[in-house]
């Protein structure tokens, strides 16, 4: 009787990327023909839609978001070290971006304004990371924890702020405050509703977390820490200032992108379950989907954004939000049987 | 009668071929040693019987109701249903559990009848152990005799060890070889897979050597064989005399850079494992510490390299004092430790050789620099885009050795260098040394290897219960005797 067996195997890299690519518009095909064969709706329609969204340039507004939160947390994950805390760390920057626009006299110049704020915007994630780094750090509480937990907190500020001392005298009472000034403002493309610059912004880090982590002695040093923190301490690097820069700059990237929110999209400070909805935590998967790899990142932020859009878009007619959801689930388990793939093989022996 | 044969075995990882078409085949009753230099294939063999790996072409036999047939295993666990029971190195077992509770895990058994099994397999093979030790407790070395008494208790029809025996202090090693070849007097088969030529010499039947990954010659013990004719098997050529010949010159300016006082550090449970008045380590001089395994030595260097936190006493780094220092602080001071187990603190496994080696450099090192260091360690294969954890254990040791190389060392701290190595290699780390010592460096060599200590050192100290209770000169004419003695009065 022949025997089955499961085994693991190692693709080079670029193999393995092919591999999963390849699952992963397949995924999309096997997931289009079971709806329209489950549902009876006709399949050209469910094509048409889907192929529509991964064309349109709408979703390049998520992407903006995804793209370089999950190079931040890249770095933070090639050390083992699990910064959860995207979400808040969004709200962070969203909130000091709002600040430096609405109530420093910066928001009233163009260009600085903008450049001020989403400044003020990356520190404030990169601090709001850096507690949780300096008690994993120092003391070795679980970072896991405590950066999840300060997304609550994050949430809990922003609030307070737009429900209390920030809130708009032009809002009608809603929990929000006023509009930005114009100086302060990203213009968006015609048409759509993100700047070519954010885009420029956030495509730039590719190359840059990409070097870093690749072709400095810290970025590999950060690679091996989780693995082996002692014999990166041997080879003379403090394993302590790694947490803290791999805190620090996950943070830094999450506030920034919290910070473009404020002045792109919103243009006003909102509740915290508005800036981050949910985003700071796709995020995390966008970062895995690359297998934590800069140069895929575009790629896998691309894919997530444009099924995150699609849920958005797939409510004419038969295909409602449930529907979308259901498509968009699909998606991901065969995004999953992708991984398996290109780890596994399966052999069969007589 | 043949139990296992493997047949033109072959497995590449990507372009390195670890097995070139290999066949072989062990008989009943027979302990057949697998011989052959770090790198040259000995443990993927072992994990292709083990079902750790898959061969890429090739195949093995097994001998199943009396004959033989076609056998597949794709994970231990299959290997284990079909009789084979592999021991390596390390010690697979559970810290957290008592040895009973780690072999009635393995079996699948109640405690009860695990125990009945373990008791009888004991005395059989006349091995003492107390069964409801908690294995973190244990030492290295009961550690090896509990995955000696958990792979005996299996009554497997084949066994498989894996360089188990390599780290023993001799006593023990006796005390195996004793229950392999009751073992093999009952039936039973032994894959025994070494580096060192003596112990293989010692306890098998016949001998395979491997190099590179290819089958060089099966030597069978009536054929009278030589050291010499398994070395030049093994290396091609037989290399001069293991002694390095002593550098008798006059050495750099000496004074001394390293220096611990009234040093105490704790064990992993918080006993106190190191107490030391002074131990003063000379530039320009190799400066030895010995003693049997287990009596502090990883501690003290752990202690001197900032690993581990002193309790008491200070370290003095060329009249700095680091005591507070973090290890990354002292080693960018010039205080460089190369640990004894390359796997858990030496090298990055997930990072390759290339990445490994550019992270002992503070400066950036040009891919020239890396091949160089690759070739003078002669680490094989010499890829230095190869991912680390595809090396073996003694290629992983040289990675790890290379920092002493490039991290611009004041004083260099090696525990046990070379006890991964092959001859070859060995002696090339031990010359490592002495050149290191000849520029001016000063090296603490902490080691369990007499004749090791012999070889390289200029002063030698002997450490027992975590004290030094004796240090003598090189020239000391009694110089083995006195350290033989030192070690087994303190012991």
């Amino acid at each position: 009787m022949p025997k089955i067996a499961v085994v693991r195997r190692d693709l080079p890299p670029t193999l393995s990327a092919v591999v999963r690519l390849g699952v992963a518009l397949a995924g999309i095909g096997i997931a289009i023909l079971s709806i329209s064969v489950i549902l009876g709706v006709d399949a050209w329609t469910v094509t048409e839609r889907v192929v529509g969204t991964f064309l349109r340039p709408d979703m390049i507004r998520y992407l903006i978001v995804f793209l370089p939160v999950g190079l931040g947390l890249a770095v933070a994950y090639h050390a083992r070290l699990w910064n959860l805390g995207a979400e808040g760390q969004i709200v962070m920057g969203a909130v000091a971006a709002a600040y430096v626009a609405l109530f420093t006299p910066l928001g009233e110049i163009r260009v600085v304004g903008p450049l001020a704020a989403l400044l003020a915007a990356s520190l404030a994630g990169a601090l709001w990371a850096l507690l949780p780094g300096i008690l994993r750090a120092y003391l070795n509480v679980n970072e896991a924890i405590t950066t999840l937990m300060m997304n609550y907190v994050a949430y809990s500020l922003c609030n307070y702020l737009v429900y209390g001392p920030w809130r708009g005298r032009r809002v009608y009472g809603y929990p929000e405050t006023d509009l930005i000034p114009d100086a302060s403002k990203l213009q968006w493309v015609h048409g759509y509703s993100f700047s070519p610059w954010s885009l420029v912004i956030a495509i730039a880090f590719v190359p840059v977390i990409y070097l870093f982590l690749y072709k400095t002695r810290i970025g590999t040093a950060l690679r091996g820490y989780g693995s082996n923190p002692a014999a990166v301490e041997l080879s003379g690097l403090s394993g302590t200032r790694l947490i803290i820069l791999a805190f620090f700059v996950s943070g830094a990237l999450a506030g920034l992108v919290g910070g473009n929110e404020i002045l792109m999209y919103h243009r006003k400070l909102v509740p915290g379950e508005k800036i981050g909805a949910g985003m700071g935590f796709v995020s995390i998967m966008v970062a895995w989907l690359a297998d934590l790899n800069p140069a895929l990142m575009p790629l896998s932020a691309y894919y997530v954004s444009a099924l995150h859009y699609l849920r958005m878009v797939m409510q004419v007619g038969e295909l409602t939000e449930p529907v979308a959801r259901f498509f968009i689930g699909l998606v991901f388990m065969l995004l999953l049987v992708s991984i398996f793939v290109s780890k596994y093989k399966v052999v069969i022996r007589k | 009668m043949a139990l296992i044969s493997l047949v033109g075995i072959t497995k590449r990882f990507g372009s390195v071929v670890a097995l070139d078409n290999v066949s072989l085949s062990v008989e009943s009753g027979e302990i057949l040693g697998v011989l052959g230099e770090n790198g040259s294939g000995k443990s993927t063999l072992t994990k292709i019987i083990y079902g750790v790996y898959v061969p890429d072409s090739g195949y093995i036999e097994l001998r199943t109701d009396g004959l033989m047939r076609r056998a597949f295993f794709s994970s231990p666990k299959e290997a284990l249903l079909n009789g084979i029971v592999m021991i390596s190195q390390r010690p697979q077992l559970v810290e957290e559990l008592s040895v009973l509770d780690n072999i009635a895990l393995f079996h699948g058994y109640s405690r009860g009848r695990t125990r009945k099994i373990i008791e009888s397999t004991m005395s059989r093979f006349n091995i003492k152990l107390n069964a409801d030790a908690l294995v973190g407790s244990l030492s290295y070395t009961e550690k090896q005799l509990v995955e000696l008494v958990k792979a005996l208790s299996f009554k497997p029809r084949l066994l498989i060890l894996d360089e188990a025996t390599t780290y023993l202090p001799r006593d023990v090693k006796a005390r195996f070889y004793e229950a392999l070849r009751t073992f093999a007097s009952i039936g039973g088969s032994v894959i025994f897979i070494t580096h060192k030529i003596p112990e293989a010499l010692e306890i098998c039947d016949r001998i395979a050597v491997l190099r590179r990954g290819r089958l060089v010659r099966i030597f069978s013990r009536k054929d009278a064989v030589s050291i010499d004719d398994l070395r030049k098997a093994m290396f091609e050529e037989v290399s001069p005399s293991v002694a390095t010949e002593r550098v008798e010159e006059a050495r750099a300016e000496g004074g001394e850079v390293l220096r611990a006082e009234g040093l105490v550090v704790l064990d992993d449970y918080g006993k106190r494992a190191v107490s030391i008045d002074e131990l003063v380590v000379e530039r320009g001089s190799v400066h030895a510490v010995v003693g049997v395994a287990g009596n502090g030595q990883k501690e003290l260097c752990e202690g001197l390299s900032g690993l581990r936190k002193a309790v008491e006493g200070r370290v003095v780094l060329d009249g700095e004092d680091v005591t507070r220092s973090r290890a990354s602080e002292r080693a960018s001071k010039g205080l460089v430790y190369i640990p004894e187990d390359p796997f858990r603190t030496g090298v990055v496994l997930d990072l390759t050789i290339m990445e490994n080696i550019r992270l002992f450099a503070t400066d950036r090192l040009s891919s020239d620099t890396v091949k160089k260091v690759i070739s003078e360690l002669r680490i094989s294969p010499p890829e230095p885009r190869i991912k680390s954890y595809m090396l073996s254990g003694g290629n992983l040791q040289k990675l790890s050795l290379s920092r002493a190389l490039l991290l611009n060392p004041k004083c260099i701290i090696v525990h046990n260098p070379t006890r991964m190595l092959d001859e070859a290699s060995s002696r090339q780390v031990k010359l490592l040394l002495r050149d290191s010592a000849h520029k001016g460096v000063g090296v603490l060599l902490v080691s369990e290897d007499i004749d090791e200590v012999i070889d390289v050192a200029d002063k030698i100290s002997v450490i027992a219960n975590g004290r030094i209770v004796k240090t003598l000169l090189a020239m000391h004419p009694r110089l083995r005797e006195e350290i033989e003695e030192a070690m087994s009065t303190y012991a």
